[in-house]
């Protein structure tokens, strides 16, 4: 048994390493992005946003079809590759509360990098991570 | 660990060398290999894998502790080495070898050969040897269609031919002077931002993809096609297949994965042009063409972000406009420029220029970047 375990520990690992992997494209934030804002009691622990840009802003929407909050301000500085989102969203009693989203891209050059970060709002703060799709 | 583990164990060490030296398509050589770490190895042919993208010759060598390691030389393609009068059969197995070349960049026994000498007669085999053309005394006319406009593809009398060996093999603006190697590879990637107007985000995107000396390219990686631009820059050439009759241009690859391009000639729109693409953006884009004065003038927009439009890496959005002009300014010369204008990616226009040269009286060469993938 070790054996076997052995083995197929030896050939997953090196299938891969030699694995392809698909590139990175167009803007680095565009695209469609599913994860999790950990401890968010208001919106659950799952997020889904879309991102485009459009040659001079990013715009896109948190949760679109559920939640659907427009990203009122989104950055991203080239400079490390930090990203920063704001939404405005609604809370069960018609209250606003205001997402603050600061994060950092990672595996720049693969088609499913990732953002890794934290939010926080009104209501709490967390960890935030999301791949892209 | 039992001998039987260890046989199992070497046997997939073996199939795992095969497939990651065979497995990736056509290169950046830097992508792979480095340059700054030469070695030379000395042994004895084991299997010689003559297929595309990359020819490899397995060898035998003996180690620093006097043991037996297989290393994977890699050289060019089928099509490469073809030109330069070698074949499967010039280097055979058993054959005593020295070869000398760079040294995989994540430490496998694989290195690119840039020289490999048979032992037993001491001459160099497997090299590419650039070809050489005649050039005319006097440049030969351009040809023509009874018409009078200029015949870009095949010649009376059904003659073959196609555009090959670009005077550039990459994209930079016009006037620019930053120093790169074929691959788009920058000797210096402080230079990047002269290569072009790009948007800070582009400009750090290029900087990242040149650090990593290109080893994502999706055209290398995925077999992506080349693109509008980077397509008369690529390998084995083009070739213009004129239809007339129904008013369209094919722009047939010859490497890559052997695609085609289309350009319309028949005063469509390049909205809805294509029944079910159209909002779907293309490899190519949507292509519009017309002659201007002896030039055809082709306009394309609608391209997709899942390729790399140039050698070396410039970003692109799917805001990307094209207007290329080929001029066929005598009969083995074409001339190609294009003005790229991409608000997505770019601060403004900007243009580019270079030539291809007539290979007459051959097809395109038959190279398939899917060949020897898993």
């Amino acid at each position: 048994m070790q054996r076997r375990a052995f083995i197929i520990t030896v050939l997953a690992g090196m299938l891969a390493t030699g694995a392809g992997v698909l590139a990175q494209e167009g803007h680095p934030l565009k695209g469609s992005w599913i994860g999790t804002w950990t401890g968010n009691t208001v919106h659950g622990n799952d997020v889904l946003l879309v991102l485009t840009w459009d040659g001079k802003a990013i715009t896109g929407t948190i949760n679109p079809g559920t939640d659907n909050m427009a990203i009122k301000n989104a950055s991203l500085n080239p400079d490390g590759w930090a990203v920063h989102l704001e939404a405005d969203a609604k809370d069960k009693s018609g209250a606003t509360i205001t997402y603050v989203i600061d994060g950092k891209i990672e595996n720049l050059a693969f088609h499913n990098r990732t953002i890794t970060g934290t939010w926080k709002s009104q209501r709490g703060t967390g960890a935030f991570k999301i791949g892209r799709q | 660990m039992t001998a039987g583990v260890r046989t199992i164990v070497g046997l997939v060490c073996a199939a795992w060398l095969l497939l990651s030296a065979s497995g990736s398509a056509h290169h950046a050589i830097g992508a792979k290999f480095d340059d700054t770490k030469a070695t030379t190895i000395n042994g004895v042919v084991t299997l010689v894998d003559w297929t595309n993208p990359h020819v490899h010759v397995f060898v035998n060598v003996k180690d620093a502790k006097g043991q037996i390691v297989n290393w994977a030389v890699e050289l060019e393609s089928t099509v490469d080495l073809q030109r330069s009068g070698w074949s499967k059969d010039t280097v055979q197995t058993g054959d005593a070898v020295t070869v000398q070349g760079i040294v995989a960049r994540n430490g496998t026994r694989q290195v690119y050969g840039r020289s490999v000498v048979l032992s037993k007669t001491g001459r160099q085999v497997l090299n590419v040897v650039p070809p050489v053309f005649k050039t005319p005394l006097q440049p030969r006319p351009t040809p023509k269609w009874p018409d009078g406009l200029p015949r870009l593809g095949q010649l009376p009398g059904g003659v073959g031919g196609y555009w090959g060996y670009p005077s550039s093999t990459v994209l930079a603006e016009n006037g620019v002077n930053a120093p790169m190697d074929e691959y788009g590879q920058l000797k210096n990637v402080a230079d990047a931002s002269k290569v072009a107007p790009m948007q800070p985000w582009a400009l750090a995107l290029y900087e990242n993809r040149q650090r990593r000396f290109l080893q994502d390219d999706p055209t290398y990686l995925n077999c992506k096609p080349p693109g509008g631009v980077r397509q008369f820059q690529q390998p084995y050439g083009i070739q213009f297949v004129e239809d007339r009759e129904r008013q369209r241009i094919f722009v047939l690859l010859g490497g890559g994965n052997h695609n085609y391009r289309i350009v319309y000639m028949d005063g469509r729109s390049q909205t809805g042009q294509v029944g079910g693409d159209d909002d779907n953006p293309l490899y190519y884009g949507r292509s519009v063409g017309r002659w201007d004065n002896g030039t055809l003038v082709v306009d394309t927009r609608g391209f997709n972000e899942d390729f790399w439009f140039t050698n070396g890496g410039l970003p692109h959005t799917d805001q990307l406009h094209l207007v290329e002009r080929f001029t066929r300014t005598d009969f083995d010369t074409l001339k190609y420029e294009v003005t790229v204008e991409d608000r997505g990616a770019y601060t403004r226009p900007w243009s580019s220029g270079w030539t291809l040269r007539w290979v007459g009286g051959e097809e395109l060469p038959t190279y398939f970047c899917q060949d020897n993938r898993p």
